[in-house]
C-alpha cells in the first residue's frame, strides 16, 4: 500500500465519521445557531480577502489591472460596510450559551471590524494622499489668497452699489419735488394763456376799430379839403413875398418876376 | 420833471387835494401822480420816511380814484420802505391794507403773498405776529383752493415754531401739511411732513405721542407704502430698544438728507435725553398689562 493510499482512505474514514465528532459538532453547531458568529465569521474572511487583493494590487505593475482591483477592493469595503449595520443589530441580541461578557465584546468587535474594512488600501488614498499633502501647503495659500481678494472685492462692489443707492435716491427725491413743482405751477400756466388770448383778441379788435378810424379820417372829401387849404397857404405865402419884393426892390423891373405880375393883378 | 424837488411835489400835490374856498373837488389824478413822482424821488434819495409817507398818500389817491390794484401796489411799496425804517408794526399795517385791497381785486394769490410777505419780513422780530400772518395767508390759499401755494407757508410757520420750541404747534402744522398735500396729491410732501412730525416728537423726547402720531399717519395709504414709513419705522424701534448708537445711525441715513433744514438739525441732534428710560418703560408696561389681566 502507498502513502497515497493510506491518505485517501484515513480521509474517506474520517469524512464518513465526522458527525462524531463533537467538538468539530459544536464548532459547527454554534456558527449554524448563531447569526452573529456566521456573519462576523465571513466579514473576516472576506476582509482578508480584501487585504490580500490590495496588497497585490500594490506591487501590480500593469497601471489598468491595478485600477481595476482597486476598484473591485472598494466594492467590497462598500458592501462590507453595508454589512456592518446588521452585524451590530446581531451582536446586541442575546444568544444562549454566550456570557455576558462576551455579549459586550462583540460590540466592540463590530467597532474594530469597522476600522479594518476602512483602513484597507484601496489605492485611491494611498497614492494621492501623498500627492495632496505635499501641494497642500500650497494650496491653502493660494486659496487663502483668493478668498481674501475676493473678500476685497465684494467689500468694493458693496461700497460702490451704495454710492450708487444714495445718489438714486437724491435722485428721486428730486424727481418726486420736480413733479410737484410741475403741478403747481401747471394752473398758473392755464390762467396766463387764458389771459393771453384775451389780451390778444382785444388788441384785435382794437387794432380793426383803429383802421376803420383812420380810413374814415383820410376819406376822398377830406383829401380835396387838404388840397385846397394847401394851395390857399401857399397864395398866401407868395403874396407875402410879392409884398416883400416891392417895398426891397422897387428900382429893379425884372422881367422875370410874372408872379409879381400876377401878385400885382391879384392885389 | 426828475429835477423837481420831490418836497415841492408832495406840497403841490397836497394842495391840489385839500379843499378850500377856492377848490371844491380834490384833483386826486394830478395829485396822485405828483406823489409817486414824489415817492421815487425820496426812493432815489434814499429819504426812506418821506417816500413812504408819499406812497401811503399815492396809494389813498389811487384808492380814491377806485383802482384798488394801483393802491395795493403802492401799499407795498409803502410796506418795503418801513421795512428798511424796521418799523414792524407799520409794516403789519400797510401789507394788510395791500391784501384786503387786493381781495378786492378778487386775486387772493396776491393777498395772501403780501401776508406772506409780512410775515417773512417781521419772523424774527414778532414771531407771534408772524404765525398770525402765515396762517392767515394759508386761509385765504385754501379758500381759493390753492393748497400747493400753502405748503411753503405751512414749512415756515413750522420752522417759526420749531425756533419757539413749542413742539405741539409745529407738529400741529406739520399734519396740516400733510393734509393740504394729501388734497393736490402731492405724496412726496405728504410724506415727509408726516416723517417731520414724527422726528419733531421724537426730539421733544415724547415717545408716546411719536408711537400716536406714528400711527395715525401709517393709516393712510400714501404713506404706508413710501419709504418715510420705513425710515420712521426704524427710527421708533430703535427708540424702544433704547439703543443710542442705532438711532445715530438711522438719523444719518439719506431719509433724512431730503427733509427740510431746520427738521434736519433737529433729526442729527437725536437721541435727546435718555433712552434707556423709554427701553425700561416699555418693559414695565408689558409688565403691567400682565398684571391687569390676572387681577382680571
Amino acid at each position: 500500500m502507498t502513502v497515497i493510499d493510506l491518505i485517501t482512505r484515513v480521509d474517506a474514514i474520517c469524512k464518513k465519521y465526522d458527525k462524531y465528532d463533537i467538538d468539530k459538532q459544536k464548532a459547527v453547531n454554534v456558527a449554524g445557531d448563531d447569526a452573529f458568529a456566521r456573519l462576523y465569521g465571513i466579514v473576516d474572511s472576506e476582509i482578508d480577502a480584501a487585504l490580500q487583493k490590495s496588497e497585490a494590487a500594490a506591487t501590480e505593475k500593469n497601471r489598468a489591472t491595478a485600477v481595476a482591483m482597486n476598484a473591485e477592493i472598494r466594492r467590497t469595503k462598500a458592501r462590507l460596510l453595508e454589512e456592518l449595520p446588521k452585524l451590530q443589530r446581531l451582536a446586541l441580541k442575546k444568544v444562549k450559551g454566550i456570557s455576558k461578557e462576551e455579549l459586550e465584546a462583540r460590540n466592540d468587535l463590530v467597532y474594530s471590524l469597522k476600522d479594518r474594512v476602512d483602513s484597507i488600501p484601496d489605492g485611491s488614498s494611498t497614492a494621492t494622499k501623498q500627492r495632496f499633502t505635499s501641494e497642500y501647503f500650497q494650496q491653502t495659500e493660494e486659496s487663502d489668497r483668493f478668498r481674501q481678494e475676493y473678500e476685497m472685492r465684494r467689500m468694493r462692489q458693496d461700497q460702490g452699489l451704495e454710492v450708487i443707492a444714495e445718489g438714486l435716491d437724491t435722485l428721486k427725491d428730486m424727481a418726486h419735488d420736480m413733479n410737484e413743482e410741475l403741478d403747481r405751477q401747471m394752473p398758473l400756466m392755464d390762467e396766463i394763456d387764458d389771459k393771453v388770448d384775451r389780451a390778444t383778441s382785444d388788441l384785435k379788435s382794437t387794432n380793426v376799430r383803429l383802421k376803420d378810424t383812420v380810413h374814415k379820417l383820410r376819406s376822398s372829401r377830406n383829401f380835396c379839403i387838404d388840397i385846397i387849404l394847401l394851395c390857399i397857404i401857399l397864395g398866401i405865402a407868395a403874396y407875402i413875398q410879392c409884398v416883400e419884393m416891392r417895398h426891397n426892390h422897387e428900382d429893379y423891373a425884372l422881367p422875370s418876376w410874372h408872379m409879381v405880375g400876377v401878385c400885382m393883378g391879384f392885389e | 420833471m426828475s429835477g423837481s424837488d420831490p418836497g415841492k411835489l408832495i406840497s403841490k400835490a397836497d394842495n391840489l387835494t385839500t379843499l378850500s374856498l377856492t377848490r371844491w373837488s380834490a384833483d386826486w389824478e394830478s395829485a396822485t401822480r405828483l406823489y409817486e413822482q414824489a415817492a421815487n424821488g425820496f426812493r432815489v434819495s434814499k429819504d426812506y420816511e418821506n417816500a413812504k409817507l408819499a406812497f401811503e398818500k399815492a396809494s389813498k389817491g389811487r384808492e380814491m380814484l377806485s383802482s384798488p390794484w394801483d393802491a395795493a401796489k403802492s401799499m407795498e411799496s409803502a410796506a418795503a420802505l418801513a421795512k428798511e425804517l424796521r418799523n414792524w408794526t407799520e409794516v403789519i399795517d400797510f401789507y394788510r391794507k395791500a391784501s384786503e385791497l387786493y381781495m378786492q381785486c378778487d386775486r387772493p394769490q396776491f393777498a395772501s403773498d403780501s401776508l406772506a410777505k409780512a410775515a417773512r419780513a417781521v419772523e424774527d422780530a414778532l414771531p407771534s405776529d408772524a404765525i398770525k400772518l402765515y396762517s392767515d395767508a394759508c386761509v385765504l390759499l385754501e379758500d381759493d383752493r390753492k393748497e400747493q401755494m400753502a405748503l411753503d407757508l405751512y414749512h415756515a410757520v413750522t420752522n417759526i415754531y420749531v425756533k419757539l420750541e413749542k413742539y405741539t404747534d409745529a407738529v400741529a402744522f406739520l399734519l396740516k401739511l400733510g393734509l393740504a398735500a394729501d388734497k393736490c396729491n402731492a405724496t412726496n410732501s405728504q410724506c415727509k411732513a408726516y416723517l417731520s412730525a414724527v422726528i419733531v416728537y421724537l426730539y421733544a423726547h415724547d415717545l408716546k405721542q411719536a408711537e400716536k402720531c406714528y400711527n395715525d399717519c401709517s393709516q393712510i395709504d400714501a404713506f404706508l407704502r413710501s419709504d418715510q414709513n420705513r425710515f420712521a419705522g426704524k427710527l421708533l424701534s430703535a427708540y424702544k430698544e433704547g439703543d443710542v448708537e442705532e438711532i445715530k445711525r438711522v438719523a444719518q441715513s439719506r431719509s433724512i438728507t431730503n427733509l427740510d433744514s431746520v427738521i434736519i438739525k433737529l433729526a442729527r441732534k437725536l437721541p435727546t435725553g435718555d433712552v434707556a428710560a423709554f427701553k425700561t418703560n416699555a418693559a414695565i408696561g408689558e409688565g403691567e398689562a400682565l398684571d391687569e389681566n390676572d387681577l382680571k
